[in-house]
């Protein structure tokens, strides 16, 4: 009760203290209360401070005067300070109030404070107490006095008498609410509607107004006089005008709202136009491919691809990006890339966008070529003797770059031969023919072949180990970078800006070659004779296969060297790595076969989304195949060839084959379909797909790998050498003819030339070519082919090469569905497609031209025919590189084809499945090449492939895209008429393309080789597009620039109200002369 | 705090009307009720009929012979606000320091309408105090008696025209006031009064 009492409890003391709490703060103080007030256990606070609300409201009235009334009847007034915990109150300056009224306290009377105890307390009074005055909100939760400005910190403490606002929660009504609010995202009108605001106009301001543009409501119109002064004014306006339109402040503002391209367009996409120049500046300075590699790393994602890749990678997202690349692309530097370096960098371009892609895809595919290569190279010791044998430094180069094809081909081979490799192998298939070839240049191949069956497995693995191998480390890295800058590189070089990497890529093809040579003449020609002989003797001789295929492998290096030589340095750097791979895979194929069945097991089962249909269409397709193989005497031992065919893919070994071998070319053909059975198969399944829409382009692929096979023979003729020279004429012929085949024409050449030995040489191969070339191509160009096959046989391995190059871009994509894809295309574009399967057999007859002029140079042959055609050659030249890749890729389907009949039947099922899927797929593709050029097409198909796919495919077929772009050279070599050549490139990129979906591994392959293609091809119709676009662009500006001038010559006319009109005029003259 | 809670006797929010051993009826609103020292408080409506005002009572039941419970009330008090300790102190402060100006003045001997004066003008400009009888505002102006605006006295500026209008109102306020206790003519007077 005494405030000393207290003593433990002690009061709060000064007027600080008047809270509750005392200093502890109101907070504390309540909060404890409640505590207290909650439980018993009010420890701290005692008495009335344990009385929450008590605390709270005489706090609340600290400060405030009060009347406090004693038992004695006694009144104090004073200013309540504080009070205890026995609610002992305290009061400042405090005095008695007298009874009677008085004006106030004296001095006198005032007690400094007074303290009453809670017994003596009757009742105290507190006047006008604002309750809310310390309180710092409403729910104590957050208390700083700065919220002063809250809604109840103002309500409750409003000065004077405002009666308290009773606040009301807004309720707009649900319905309304979502109305206007839908309305305000929906509601398109802009503002008033015109006849409201007329309507406003004229009840407010009593304006009438119109929608006469002249305005006489507001101004006068412009007198035209032949006054002197006027005619300065009008004089005066126009060249304004004209200043005002010129300057670059202007058309730049202009630019930007005439601009018509999209943000993404702008800022997110990658301008093709820009990324060439870019590509091409920097291949130029990017000699490391390592960089490019990362790029096309990096690019693999898709954005990157598609800026870059924008042919590639935006083909398949958007047509768009190609487009936009295209027309963005200035004429100029397409044309110039055009040239040379445009397309060197879109193939460079391509090239890393294929890499990159098959890191993408690898997820998919590639993953598993990976793990195969993985495992292959750790299984199978031979893919590494393969390299060493096929190259002794370069070689590891070369066959990176064959690697690289070789990973697309054993992606396309494991998945795509299966599945994959029919359809988007036709692309693939493209490179099973180089592979093929190359297989054929490992002519050991051939020889495996006929091990195939038993070898081919081992082939096949090698081939794959080796593909993997070149493909995971090189694809995916630095070989990948390398071979694709050198590729694209000694492309560009092959004009300018590939010197660098084409002398690399030359040096090492030139190693290669000999190396190559060296091996491949030793071993191609057993591997050719046991292939040759062998188809028969296949069971027997695969064992010795392995060993030619190590042979082969080397030999194909060397057949590849020849190629490449042939092709150019470049070239033969590719060619060579593609021969190198190819050989390495032909002898990797025997090995392969063992390892491809293994790893084509695992490709099929990724490649299962292709496989998996294609392997029941290939299956039957296969059977048909086998079955049309076994008719053919030749195919049993076919059979065994196929796998080496397969593997044979590599071709590269073809064009030296069939130049020695012009029979074993034709023999190869019939061999093809014995060894074929590994491969074969493929084509047997090709064929009949062939029949059908797809069946054509797969009867194409097949035929390219018939022509690899033949090749494959060659390849040991090739080893032998008298291939080349052979070769290199007959490919200059057959490219002419290739070139004209498409027109037929020169096909007939060929056909004439080619064809009869290779209806000699194989019937059964004849047969089967021909009824694939017959749906192919016209009977003529069949027939043509085949001749080409068997002529070109001999030379075939450059030219499978080349028209591996051609096909490589399907092949890239997968053989199967290359051909297919062809097929497709042809369809479409019957001269495409005639091209194509022209190409192939011109390609064929160019790999043996390039083989002779690689020598000379990497691209030689391809480079003097595209040179000698379009500036293009030095892509050319790449280009035979290239398709020498692609071969090796083909070659390593072949070779999972062989790897296990069954699988390999799998495989051609899947293939073939493949097949028809890129038919289907193609046919889109072809509807794109159609509309735009063959090129466009092409462009089209990169766009309309997509990244995905196109990852794939280049890192499987990093080569690929070297291929088409080979293929492209060698169309554009081979056929003279550029836009043939084009054409068909392209439709085989659109095949590519096409293929490329159905087999994710060998879409991607396609998507690479559509890249390719592309490439060159957008670079023909870079020059279009970008002409248009740019007319376009100006048009537009112009207009613009008319538009603004006028809209000023407006506002001048408005201040000169006189000289509007023929401000205008005048605009509009300027504008007319601008 | 064994004893039962507040809420037992009276619940906070419940109407309550008391009268103490002096006779004097109180009823308010249960504020809060402390068992130990029988204190009550009740809120009631102001006296000076202030819508956003109270008057609060402190009430020791130890004296009160007789509690009505008007009406109960169920509902649950609003929670409590945080209170803001230092501007309490502050207010306390101030009411003591005016307490004591005002009884200084007293003290001096100034009139009640010197002392209303300073009353008024000490709720406008915190700034005053006695001197004397005269009132010193901000240190600039002075007022002496009889505190008429003609008493403002200090440097010409907005300082002095700003007492003299307060000045000038509060004696308009109290002629008001007066008008109203007084008659219509009255006030007509006084206002003439006023303006002359």
């Amino acid at each position: 009760m005494s405030m000393k009492a207290g003593g433990n409890r002690s009061k709060p003391g000064g007027g600080n203290a008047a809270g509750a709490g005392g200093s502890g703060g109101g907070r504390q103080n309540l909060g404890r209360g409640r505590h207290s007030g909650k439980g018993p256990a009010a420890v701290i606070f005692n008495g009335v401070y344990a009385n929450m609300r008590m605390v709270h409201v005489l706090t609340s009235v600290v400060g405030t005067k009060c009347e406090l009334k004693v038992k004695n009847g006694a009144v104090y007034e004073g200013v309540f300070k504080t009070y205890g915990p026995e609610c002992d109150l305290v009061l400042d300056a405090a005095h008695r109030k007298s009874p009677e009224p008085s004006a106030g306290p004296k001095n006198e009377d005032i007690v400094e404070s007074i303290v009453f105890k809670a017994s003596d307390v009757v009742a105290v009074s507190f006047k006008d107490v604002d309750l809310n005055f310390a309180r710092k909100e409403h729910k104590g939760v957050s208390l700083r006095v700065s919220d002063n400005f809250t809604d109840s910190a103002v309500s409750g403490r409003i000065n004077g008498e405002h009666k308290e606002k009773d606040l009301e929660p807004w309720d707009g009504g649900e319905t309304h609410n979502s109305d206007s609010l839908e309305s305000l995202d929906t509601d398109v009108s802009n503002g008033w509607d015109p006849n409201d605001m007329f309507k406003y106009n004229e009840e407010k301001y009593g304006v009438l107004s119109t929608y006469d543009s002249s305005l006489s409501t507001y101004t006068v119109p412009l007198e035209r006089d032949n006054s002197e002064e006027f005619l300065k004014r009008e004089a005066r306006a126009a060249q304004l005008a004209e200043e005002i339109e010129a300057s670059s402040t202007y058309m730049a503002r202009v630019a930007l709202e005439n601009d018509e391209r999209s943000e993404e367009e702008k800022f997110t996409a990658v301008v093709r136009g820009e990324r060439e120049t870019h590509t091409l500046s920097r291949e130029n300075k990017y000699i490391p491919p390592g960089q490019r590699n990362r790029e096309a790393m990096s690019w693999g994602s898709g954005r990157q691809n598609s800026p870059r890749l924008t042919p590639n990678s935006a083909g398949p997202p958007a047509p768009r990006v190609g487009l936009h690349d295209y027309n963005q692309s200035p004429g100029g530097d397409q044309r110039v890339v055009n040239g040379g370096p445009p397309r060197m960098s879109p193939k460079s371009q391509r090239m890393p966008r294929a890499h990159r892609v098959p890191p993408s895809r690898t997820t998919g595919m590639p993953p598993v070529v990976d793990l195969i290569s993985h495992t292959t190279p750790g299984d199978v010791p031979a893919t590494p003797s393969n390299r060493g044998n096929s190259s002794g430094g370069t070689w590891s180069s070369v066959v990176s770059g064959a690697h690289r094809p070789r990973s697309p081909r054993q992606n396309n081979m494991g998945g795509a031969s299966p599945s994959s490799a029919s359809l988007p192998q036709t692309g693939t298939a493209p490179a099973e023919s180089f592979a093929a070839p190359t297989s054929a240049s490992s002519p050991t191949a051939p020889s495996p072949a006929p091990n195939m069956v038993a070898s081919l497995s081992g082939d096949v693995k090698e081939s794959r180990v080796q593909e993997t191998r070149q493909t995971s480390p090189k694809a995916n890295k630095d070989g990948m970078k390398d071979s694709s800058s050198n590729i694209s590189r000694p492309v560009c070089k092959g004009l300018p800006s590939l010197a660098l990497d084409h002398r690399k890529q030359i040096d090492n093809l030139k190693k290669f070659s000999e190396d190559f040579r060296l091996q491949s003449s030793s071993n191609p020609d057993p591997a050719y004779e046991l292939m040759i002989t062998k188809p028969p003797r296949d069971s027997a001789d695969k064992p010795t296969d392995l060993a030619s295929l190590d042979k082969a492998s080397s030999m194909s290096p060397e057949d590849r060297g020849g190629t490449a030589p042939s092709t150019g340095a470049i070239n033969a750097s590719k060619p060579g790595s593609p021969a190198a791979l190819s050989p390495s895979p032909s002898g990797t194929e025997q090995k392969r076969a063992g390892l491809d069945v293994t790893s084509q097991g695992v490709q099929t089962t990724a490649m299962s989304n292709f496989a998996g249909p294609k392997h029941e269409e290939k299956e039957e397709k296969k059977e048909a195949v086998q079955d049309q193989v076994r008719k053919s005497t030749l195919n049993p031992n076919a059979n065994e060839f196929k796998p080496r065919f397969n593997t044979q893919p590599k071709p590269a070994n073809t064009p030296t084959p069939p130049r020695p071998q012009g029979q074993p070319s034709p023999s190869i053909l019939v061999q093809q379909p014995p060894t074929v059975y590994g491969q074969p198969v493929c084509f047997p399944q090709m064929y009949p797909l062939t029949p059908v829409s797809p069946g054509v382009q797969k009867s194409i692929i097949w035929k390219s790998p018939a022509m690899y096979q033949v090749q494959m023979p060659h390849m040991t003729v090739n080893q032998s050498k008298p291939y080349r020279p052979g070769k290199v004429p007959n490919m200059t012929q057959q490219r002419s003819d290739q070139h004209h085949p498409p027109g037929t024409p020169t096909l007939m050449h060929p056909a004439t030339a080619a064809g009869p030995p290779i209806i000699t040489q194989s019937p059964a191969y004849s047969a089967q070519y021909f009824t694939c070339s017959p749906q192919q191509f016209p009977s003529q160009q069949l027939v043509q082919q085949m001749p080409h096959y068997q002529s070109q046989a001999q030379h075939v391995f450059s030219p499978v090469m080349q028209g591996s190059a051609r096909m490589m871009a399907p092949h890239a994509h997968g053989q199967p569905s290359l051909v297919s894809s062809s097929t497709t295309q042809y369809p479409e574009q019957t001269h495409t497609m005639y091209v194509s399967p022209g190409p192939m057999p011109q390609q064929y007859p160019h790999p043996s031209a390039t083989l002779h002029p690689h020598p000379q140079h990497p691209q030689p042959s391809a480079t003097p025919t595209g040179q000698g055609q379009q500036g293009g050659p030095p892509q050319h030249g790449g280009p035979p590189a290239h398709p020498a890749a692609s071969p090796v890729q083909h070659p390593q389907h072949p070779q999972a084809a062989a790897a296990a009949a069954a699988a390999a039947q799998a495989l051609h099922l899947a293939n073939q499945s493949q097949q028809p899927m890129y038919s289907a797929l193609a046919p889109t593709p072809p509807s794109m090449t159609p509309g735009p050029n063959p090129q466009s097409p092409q462009a089209a198909f990169p766009s309309a492939q997509q990244t995905v796919y196109i990852h794939p495919q280049q890192v499987q077929h990093g080569y690929n895209p070297n291929h088409m772009a080979h293929v492209q050279q060698a169309h554009m070599q081979s056929g003279m008429v550029p836009s043939h050549h084009a054409p068909p490139t392209h439709p085989p990129m659109m095949l590519m393309a096409t293929q490329g979906p159905p087999g994710g591994p060998q879409p991607p392959m396609a998507q690479t080789a559509l890249n390719h293609i592309p490439v060159s091809s957008t670079t023909p119709f870079s020059y279009l597009a970008h002409p248009q676009g740019k007319h376009r662009k100006q048009n537009t500006c112009l207009l613009l620039a008319h538009v603004h001038v006028v809209a000023w010559l407006l506002q001048c006319s408005l201040i000169t109200s006189n000289s509007c009109r023929w401000q205008i005029d005048g605009a509009s003259e300027q504008k007319l002369r601008s | 705090m064994a004893a039962p809670g507040p809420g037992e006797y009276f619940s906070v929010g419940s109407h309550v009307s008391c009268l103490t051993c002096l006779d004097q009826r109180l009823q308010g609103e249960v504020v809060a009720f402390d068992y130990q020292s029988k204190m009550l408080t009740l809120k009631c409506a102001s006296s000076s009929g202030k819508p956003n005002l109270s008057d609060v009572v402190l009430i020791n039941l130890a004296y009160v012979s007789e509690v009505d419970i008007i009406t109960d009330r169920t509902e649950t008090p609003p929670p409590l606000a945080s209170l803001n300790v230092s501007k309490l102190a502050n207010r306390a402060k101030t009411e003591k320091e005016d307490k004591l100006s005002q009884a200084y003045a007293i003290s001096a001997g100034v009139s009640v309408e010197g002392q209303q004066l300073f009353q008024t003008i000490h709720k406008t400009i915190k700034e005053c105090k006695w001197q004397e009888k005269n009132i010193i505002v901000m240190d600039d102006v002075v007022i002496s008696p009889p505190y008429q605006v003609d008493n403002c006295k200090g440097k010409e500026g907005s300082a002095l025209s700003h007492v003299r209008k307060i000045v000038e109102k509060h004696f308009r306020d109290v002629e008001s006031q007066k008008s109203m206790q007084r008659s219509q003519a009255q006030q007509t007077q006084k206002d003439s009064t006023l303006s002359s």
